[in-house]
């Protein structure tokens, strides 16, 4: 039932573009209580606990090891937490069914692979996989949000070429169009714009504030960049040594200090027209 | 002009998804050609169809061309009519001789053909590794190595040899799964493990047909691969597990595109990639095995049909898994059937035609391709 509301919405969403992003913000999308995870001895996240607000995009930063890739792969259950709990929607992921969750939240991942041979249609059907029943065809529904992520992401007049065809850009789009046809409300990125050129790092980003802005997805991602970070992006958490150092909008909490503690370098950082501009060199 | 308009887009409609490009603008009538990429995007789509077609067309043609072949290549001889005649209307000598002694070994090979093919599909996405065969890697050594021993100290439970066989190569899988890994599985690995448990069970196995005194025939069957000897009860004992074990290839069909992809990403999409895995291990084990019990082991033969396969009809399973039984079937039939007609009237087992041809073909892979060596 539940599942059918999130489908319903999501479709007004697709047909009419509109945001729906003023709806429902008191409730967080997902919660995070009390996290801790460790390798071994090595403990990498300390008791972490944060919320994700809807339909904002949220960004994940910090320093190489700093524990944010843990606290990815926590939140998109692809580790299982020592202690604490992730929530979604309430609920504590950990008790869901992999299927049910894939409903709810999609995942980009920072390595894809695919079979060479595989048309950009076929592999952004393979999105629809968490509603296919044993042995049953496409139906109508998933072809029409098929076209619908092929068209939001630009690729519609690549949907018969084949996947090792294109270029590192169009194929970012093609596992972003994959992860769209899931049809969910939440969409997990990790280093989206790693291995790209700028100008398809740009070409990613925008999309992705597309997704939040039109169709009121709430995103979560990992970026590497820190200006790309605050330029895009509602909220960042910042990690140093598995622990929240600076969390809130970009341009109340990124300053010379929090980027010192963040990063242990000290760097200027400037304000354009209202924007906040960390001069990386 | 409107005219033109609707039988567009009644072809549109019959490709099987709406166009998302305006092809044709309603109020003008004016036509908004589909890019020159576009266009070649699709040719190109189309020729792979047709050449998926073509091949499929070839493989059964030749499927049935080399079945009334076999029949017919040997010492006895008959006509078609006689044949036919044989079959169904009366009894004669000649064709009754054929159905005892040719046809149990045609069927054999084909169902065999068919199981090992689709058992290299299967183990090629469980392992994500193009070189995996189950020969190669030593299932097939540890079903035939478990069927001489239940032949060898058990004959009276003859009937459960699959069964037996089936065991023994989840045990060596098990081995060449557990061994190989090291926070994740390595192509080469899997390869370089998987040739010391097969050098294992092989060496067992003729171990144990020489102490058993080399001269119990069904020991020695298996061991070498020599299906000669085979009759009808064989071929019933070897059908009901190989179509078992190629309708669950086929319903496997969809997790096997999945697996194809990154574990995690597969994952993100609800698939459960472990137990997955492990199922469909399991069905490549099972077909591998019986076929193993009842033909012997056969190397390459999973590696060669679905490499040829995924340059014919591509690497989707839902074209490759029936291509892949349809070939190997072709293939182990015109094995066997060159096996015993090149130097007639003595026999080369169709294992060793493989070996010959298989061993070149899979260096020419390693040799050829950087993808799969590191």
């Amino acid at each position: 039932m539940q599942t059918n509301m999130t489908n319903t919405m999501t479709d007004q969403a697709v047909s009419t573009g509109q945001s729906v992003q003023a709806e429902g913000n008191q409730k967080p999308a997902m919660e995070v209580r009390g996290l801790s995870f460790a390798y071994g001895n090595n403990k990498v996240l300390r008791n972490i606990s944060l919320q994700i607000e809807k339909g904002k995009i949220t960004t994940i930063m910090g320093a190489n090891g700093c524990g944010k890739s843990t606290l990815f792969s926590l939140m998109t259950r692809n580790l299982n937490p020592r202690k604490g709990k992730v929530l979604l929607h309430g609920k504590n992921i950990q008790n869901m069914k992999l299927m049910d969750m894939a409903k709810k939240v999609s995942i980009v991942h920072q390595y894809n692979s695919a079979m060479d041979d595989i048309t950009v249609e076929k592999l952004v059907s393979y999105g629809r996989t968490p509603y296919m029943k044993l042995m049953a065809t496409e139906s109508e529904e998933d072809k029409r949000i098929i076209d619908w992520a092929l068209e939001v992401t630009n690729l519609s007049k690549y949907r018969d070429r084949e996947v090792g065809k294109l270029s590192g850009g169009q194929r970012q789009r093609v596992w972003i169009a994959m992860a769209l046809a899931q049809n969910t409300k939440i969409l997990f990125l990790d280093e989206p714009t790693t291995y790209l050129d700028i100008r398809y790092q740009i070409e990613i980003l925008e999309l992705i504030k597309k997704l939040n802005r039109e169709y009121g997805i709430t995103i979560i991602m990992v970026l590497h960049d820190i200006n790309q970070a605050i330029h895009f992006s509602d909220r960042v958490i910042g990690l140093s040594e598995g622990k929240i150092i600076v969390e809130g909008s970009p341009s109340e909490v990124i300053s010379t200090e929090s980027i010192q503690k963040l990063y242990g370098i000290k760097l200027n950082v400037a304000t354009v027209e209202g924007q906040k501009f960390v001069l990386t060199v | 002009m409107p005219q033109r308009n609707r039988k567009q887009r009644g072809v549109n409609r019959r490709k099987g998804h709406q166009m998302n490009e305006k092809t044709i603008s309603e109020d003008t009538g004016f036509q908004v050609l589909p890019s020159e990429g576009q266009l070649q995007d699709r040719n190109r789509k189309q020729k792979r169809v047709m050449r998926a077609t073509i091949s499929f067309v070839v493989v059964i043609l030749a499927l049935v061309i080399l079945f009334f072949a076999a029949i017919n290549i040997g010492s006895l001889q008959v006509s078609f009519g006689e044949l036919l005649q044989g079959l169904f209307v009366k009894r004669i000598e000649n064709v009754a001789t054929i159905w005892d002694l040719r046809f149990p070994r045609i069927m054999i090979s084909m169902l065999a053909g068919a199981a090992i093919a689709v058992s290299g599909v299967l183990f090629q996405a469980v392992l994500k590794n193009p070189l995996a065969d189950p020969g190669i890697i030593g299932i097939s050594s540890g079903a035939s190595f478990a069927a001489v021993l239940i032949t060898a100290f058990a004959p009276s439970l003859y009937f459960f040899t699959p069964l037996v066989a089936f065991l023994g190569g989840v045990v060596a899988f098990f081995l060449v799964y557990c061994l190989s890994w090291k926070g994740g599985l390595s192509p080469l690995r899997i390869i370089l493990t998987g040739v010391a448990v097969n050098a294992l069970f092989t060496g067992l196995a003729s171990a144990f047909n020489s102490m058993s005194g080399g001269d119990m025939t069904g020991v020695a069957s298996i061991v070498e691969a020599n299906i000669t000897q085979k009759t009808w009860d064989d071929v019933v004992t070897l059908f009901p597990y190989v179509a078992a074990g190629l309708i669950l290839a086929v319903l496997f069909i969809g997790e096997c595109n999945l697996l194809t992809l990154e574990d995690k990403t597969a994952r993100s999409l609800g698939v459960n990639v472990n137990t997955t895995r492990i199922v469909i291990s399991l069905v490549a084990v099972l077909l591998a095995s019986i076929a193993t019990a009842i033909a012997g082991a056969i190397s390459f033969l999973g590696l060669i049909v679905p490499h040829i396969g995924r340059i014919l009809v591509g690497s989707d399973h839902k074209v490759l898994v029936p291509f892949s039984a349809l070939a190997g079937a072709l293939t182990f039939l015109l094995a066997d059937t060159l096996g015993r007609t090149i130097a007639a009237p003595y026999e080369v087992s169709a294992a060793v035609i493989m070996s010959v041809i298989g061993g070149p073909f899979f260096i020419l892979l390693l040799r050829r391709s950087t993808k799969y060596a590191n």
